[in-house]
């Protein structure tokens, strides 16, 4: 059920994006839904399994968009990483880590977008109305993310994204 | 291992950033798997105030609204064509020799936009008309209001068109008034500005201008609406100016577009001297 949920929390994740999010914008700007996930799964599992988990969710964005494979898989994957390094020293029970863990991750995840494309595209070019993008991004995000921490948190201790133990 | 997948991942990403003729059967599959529900999600939007108008008992008002809505985009899209064509016998009364016997029409699909872009680095939308309604990969796309962009990618039942203001685009374009200048129009990944370049500095071009598509490529026909000039400055080299044009299409309220599905370029003969 946990692996079930898993996969189907970045497949909704696209389809809400690309449906009502897209239609509810702030400043013409979508949140990462994907990376809110990703970013949360990072936060309670390791560093090498939430950028695993981050990697395949940005493979599906990838897949989906047809466009880039793989940017979107090694930027989410760099980013839960990191984030994935750090959770060992952070109480998880303070939703304030979740908020503070998802702006983080969005200003990396731009980071390396923006420096994956430059060093391999020389596509982008940074201008303010990137920056903009990433700001309120960022708080499109943690708006989303403060009710989808209390569920994340709740399931991982006791629903469906509970850890079964094998002895 | 890292290093490997980083590597391997960069690679993909090269080979897949350039115009492909095809997108996988994978990445087929996966856009298809969404296409049911997004056209679902696209028709309760779109028919939410038709629901509404029935349960305010106004759906009279609203079918009239709907009429004249549809009846509108007719009419504008007419409107456009015939500007084109103003402005084209008003050159050809000036020019004995030329002969545009050859001037294209095209054949236009209507399909319904049924989403958007998940994330904010592209402007793209995906329409519920696919390789099974005879959508091809690079043809163009309009709307009443102007030129949308041009379709990126196709699945069975879907396409992704990739919008004119997405960074990746450009587009010819000329002033259709005085039809002087052959810039390039380039989206800046901001659904309500484009810019144009490549305008010498002699150009006369200004605020107010309205642009259109030249007819350059092998992809957009020419005289297709794209925008109006907000500003003119220029560029730092000093020879060529830039011009900030805001999209006669709204890309936020686009619901309805029409692929050109059969599209031959223009081919100008000058009358052979006898």
């Amino acid at each position: 059920m946990r692996i079930l949920v898993l996969i189907l929390l970045p497949w909704l994740s696209i389809f809400l994006q690309s449906t009502v999010f897209s239609s509810y914008t702030i400043k013409g700007t979508t949140p990462d839904l994907v990376l809110v996930f990703v970013t949360f799964f990072a936060l309670f599992n390791t560093a090498e399994k939430g950028s695993g988990y981050a990697f395949l969710c940005g493979l599906l964005e990838d897949l989906y968009m047809g466009r880039f494979i793989g940017l979107n898989a090694l930027s989410k994957g760099l980013t839960a990483y990191i984030v994935g390094r750090v959770q060992g020293n952070v109480f998880k029970e303070n939703m304030f880590v979740g908020v503070l863990g998802v702006i983080v991750a969005t200003v990396l995840n731009s980071l390396f977008l923006f420096l994956i494309s430059i060093v391999v595209f020389d596509v982008f070019h940074i201008d303010t109305g990137m920056l903009h993008h990433i700001l309120y991004q960022a708080l499109y995000n943690v708006i989303v993310a403060i009710p989808l921490y209390v569920w994340y948190y709740n399931s991982s201790n006791s629903g469906v994204l509970k850890t079964q133990w094998r002895v | 291992m890292l290093l490997l997948v980083i590597f391997i991942s960069l690679a993909v990403m090269k080979s897949t950033a350039t115009q492909r003729s095809n997108i996988t059967f994978l990445e087929k599959v996966i856009r298809d798997t969404y296409v049911p529900l997004q056209g679902g999600v696209s028709s309760i939007r779109n028919n939410w105030d038709g629901w509404t108008a029935v349960f305010s008992d106004k759906s009279h008002m609203q079918q009239q609204i709907k009429l004249l809505e549809a009846e509108n985009s007719q009419l504008a899209l007419e409107n456009q064509s015939l500007q084109e064509y103003k402005q084209e016998s008003f050159r050809l009364r000036k020019m004995l020799n030329f002969d545009n016997a050859n001037r294209e029409n095209y054949d236009l699909l209507p399909a319904h936009l049924i989403a958007r872009s998940p994330n904010n680095w592209y402007e793209c939308i995906t329409i519920d008309r696919g390789f099974r309604q005879g959508v091809k990969k690079d043809m163009a796309v309009i709307s009443p209001n102007g030129l949308v962009g041009r379709v990126g990618s196709v699945s069975e039942n879907s396409a992704q068109v990739n919008l004119i203001t997405d960074r990746e685009m450009a587009v010819g374009a000329i002033i259709q008034k005085t039809r002087e200048t052959n810039g390039i129009i380039e989206g800046l990944g901001d659904s309500n500005q484009l810019r144009m370049i490549n305008i010498p500095y002699y150009s006369k071009i200004k605020e107010g201008d309205r642009i259109v598509s030249s007819g350059l490529s092998a992809i957009y026909p020419p005289g297709i609406n794209i925008g109006t000039v907000t500003e003119v400055s220029r560029e730092p080299n000093g020879l060529l100016l830039v011009a900030t044009i805001k999209p006669t299409v709204d890309f936020n309220k686009l619901e309805e577009v029409f692929v050109i599905t059969s599209y031959h370029p223009v081919e100008v003969f000058e009358e052979e001297e006898e």
